[in-house]
């Protein structure tokens, strides 16, 4: 019992944690909360449904040409709405998201209806994965792998790749960082790119279990601000931890305190361990000396 | 906000200031006005201007002079509307009266709010106000017997001394408490508190060095602000007369602080224009076929792009032009 609702939370919280993972690469290179991360990635779902549905692609190539427009539209996004906002302050470009938040959300919804769409999956069907007498299903399994590769990837790429000094340094000092010769826009719309691409791909992974409508990552959005708020923004291990933690918390908060109370449960939870650690489980605290 | 803008301000010739005056007074007649002009559904827009100017008047407060982000103020106004709707419903206490009571029990909860908020900041000030939003939010869903649950609460008219206050009453209601709303935040903005809000704002470092207690103005900030969604909150309750716990959700959060950024942070006048702007720019879009959200969000990205510190902050900085 126990261990069928863990495995759940993990599943669940490996997808936040791809939103997260998005929202943080933005976050910490451009200060700026991206509230339109949700609806980027469900144009990018919804991009490789049309794909699938109207084209007549296989899954494969369908989801693979949706996670590339998913990078494009990150960069694209940066450039015309972001980059006039850069040094600006925060809160309205913050604003400027939410905004577009609103734009991509409708544009969907004239281009594809309200209705509900079914997403296909190319793991529904499999018979689950039973590891010490836990059924695990398929696709649980699949966020979860996808979910690790994504992070290591990022981790390897942000440490060992020149393009990732450069956007560590960016995110460090934005002044200092030019001195050395990296460019802010360039670096701004690289971070917009790669979450863009996260994105995308934690849409397509979404999607299945969810249904695909207009309000996709709604919710999702808000958990992977939560979960990331939890682990400590500053780091991307402590971003996915975080998620983890509150896909778990949720499940075990659901089946154990009530159904109807699952969410307050965990925001008291958060609020309780931010009091205690103000930057997150895994944050380092800067020291702030003005 | 800056200091440096505030001594700007501060020397600026006397003549901007009759013409300050002059503004004011042509607005305030045109809104005693207004009944006269407007349809009833147009008074409906302008009574929720006015209340959510109040919102915002008192959110603009806590984020564009104390520099907190809060998510929470959805919750704050939903409270000050049952607690208001209760008292009057069913205990029987003058609506007036319940107004007061139900935001000084709002103000309370803000305090309450506030304490472990004290040492967040930025993201995590907003997850962590976000979750007490949920979990006010929560309680009044649950706690079915004294708020109706997800059913919500129909109000019969309410009456002031023993007169029944209709749409227009209400109107002229809304209209003297964010007159008052108004001139309290314009007094406490420029005094004491208003000034140690903006020093905590640049620096909590050097506010607490000029021996301004940071903490205590903050707590003072949080209780203000949760005061002015809470007295809204009341007067919304009988504006539509119906309210149920889902419509004081994370979206109107979200809504509240758009407000206060798009009118211009730190600014009293923004958190009027940018009320207005919420509620009326959506009226005027609806003609537009199937595409009101997107024309929304779209002048919502477009106002921000090319006026990062408001509408007001624009508006001032024209009017600045041709005045000096």
């Amino acid at each position: 019992m126990i261990a069928n609702l863990v495995v759940g939370g993990l599943a669940a919280g490996c997808l936040y944690a791809m939103v997260g993972i998005a929202i943080v690469i933005v976050l910490n290179i451009t200060d700026i909360a991206n509230f339109a991360q949700g609806e980027m990635a469900m144009l990018a779902t919804f991009f490789a449904y049309w794909l699938m549905d109207s084209l007549g692609l296989p899954w494969w190539q369908a989801v693979s040409i949706a996670i590339v427009f998913g990078l494009v539209e990150g960069i694209v996004i940066q450039q015309v709405v972001i980059r006039p906002l850069i040094g600006g302050p925060v809160l309205s470009a913050i604003i400027a998201t939410l905004g577009l938040n609103v734009v991509l959300n409708s544009l969907a919804g004239m281009i594809w209806g309200h209705q509900t769409y079914t997403f296909p999956s190319p793991f529904a069907f499999s018979a689950p994965f039973v590891i010490g007498g836990v059924p695990i299903a398929v696709d649980s399994v699949v966020n979860i792998a996808v979910g690790l590769v994504i992070i290591i990837a990022m981790t390897l790429f942000l440490r060992f790749s020149w393009t990732g000094l450069g956007l560590r340094a960016a995110s460090q000092n934005h002044t200092v960082a030019r001195l050395m010769g990296v460019s802010i826009t360039r670096t701004s719309a690289i971070a917009w790119g790669l979450g863009g691409l996260v994105g995308a791909v934690a849409g397509v992974l979404v999607a299945p279990s969810l249904f695909l409508d207009t309000n996709l990552m709604g919710a999702l959005l808000i958990k992977a601000f939560a979960g990331g708020v939890l682990g400590g923004l500053n780091s991307l291990i402590g971003v996915f931890l975080g998620c983890l933690a509150l896909g778990v918390t949720e499940n075990l908060a659901s089946a154990y305190v009530s159904p109807s109370f699952a969410e307050a449960t965990t925001f008291i939870i958060i609020i309780a361990v931010l009091t205690v650690r103000p930057e997150g489980i895994f944050g380092r605290i800067r020291v702030r000396k003005a | 906000m800056s200091a440096a803008a505030d001594i700007v301000r501060a020397s600026l010739p006397r003549a901007s200031w009759s013409w300050g005056a002059a503004l004011v007074g042509i607005c305030f007649v045109l809104a005693c006005g207004a009944p006269l002009g407007v349809n009833g559904y147009g008074l409906y827009l302008l009574t929720l201007t006015g209340i959510f100017a109040l919102v915002a008047l008192g959110l603009n407060f806590l984020t564009g002079y104390a520099g907190q982000i809060s998510l929470c103020h959805a919750s704050f106004f939903g409270v000050g509307a049952y607690a208001t709707a209760i008292l009057t419903q069913k205990a029987g206490v003058p609506y007036l009266l319940a107004l007061l009571s139900g935001a000084l029990f709002t103000t309370a909860i803000g305090a309450i709010v506030a304490v472990p908020a004290l040492r967040l900041r930025n993201i995590y000030l907003a997850i962590a106000t976000l979750g007490f939003g949920v979990v006010l939010q929560k309680i009044i869903f649950e706690w079915r017997s004294l708020t109706g649950g997800g059913g919500g609460l129909a109000l019969a008219a309410p009456s002031i001394a023993g007169h029944e206050v209709g749409a227009t009453g209400l109107y002229y209601l809304t209209l003297a408490v964010m007159s008052a709303g108004l001139f309290g935040a314009w007094n406490v903005s420029r005094g004491r508190t208003g000034r140690a809000l903006l020093v905590i704002k640049d620096s909590e470092i050097a506010a607490g060095s000029l021996g301004i207690h940071a903490a205590r103005y903050k707590v003072t900030a949080f209780a203000i602000s949760a005061f002015y969604a809470a007295i809204a909150g009341g007067l919304f309750a009988y504006l539509v007369r119906y309210i149920n716990p889902e419509s004081f959700g994370v979206g109107l959060s979200i809504s509240f602080l758009s407000m206060v950024v798009i009118g211009g942070l730190g600014t009293i006048g923004g958190s009027i224009v940018g009320a207005a702007f919420y509620v009326i720019v959506p009226e005027l879009l609806r003609g537009i076929k199937d595409a009101p959200g997107l024309v929304f969000g779209l002048l919502l990205v477009v106002v921000m792009v090319f006026m990062p510190q408001g509408l007001w902050g624009m508006m001032r900085r024209l009017g600045r032009g041709s005045v000096g």
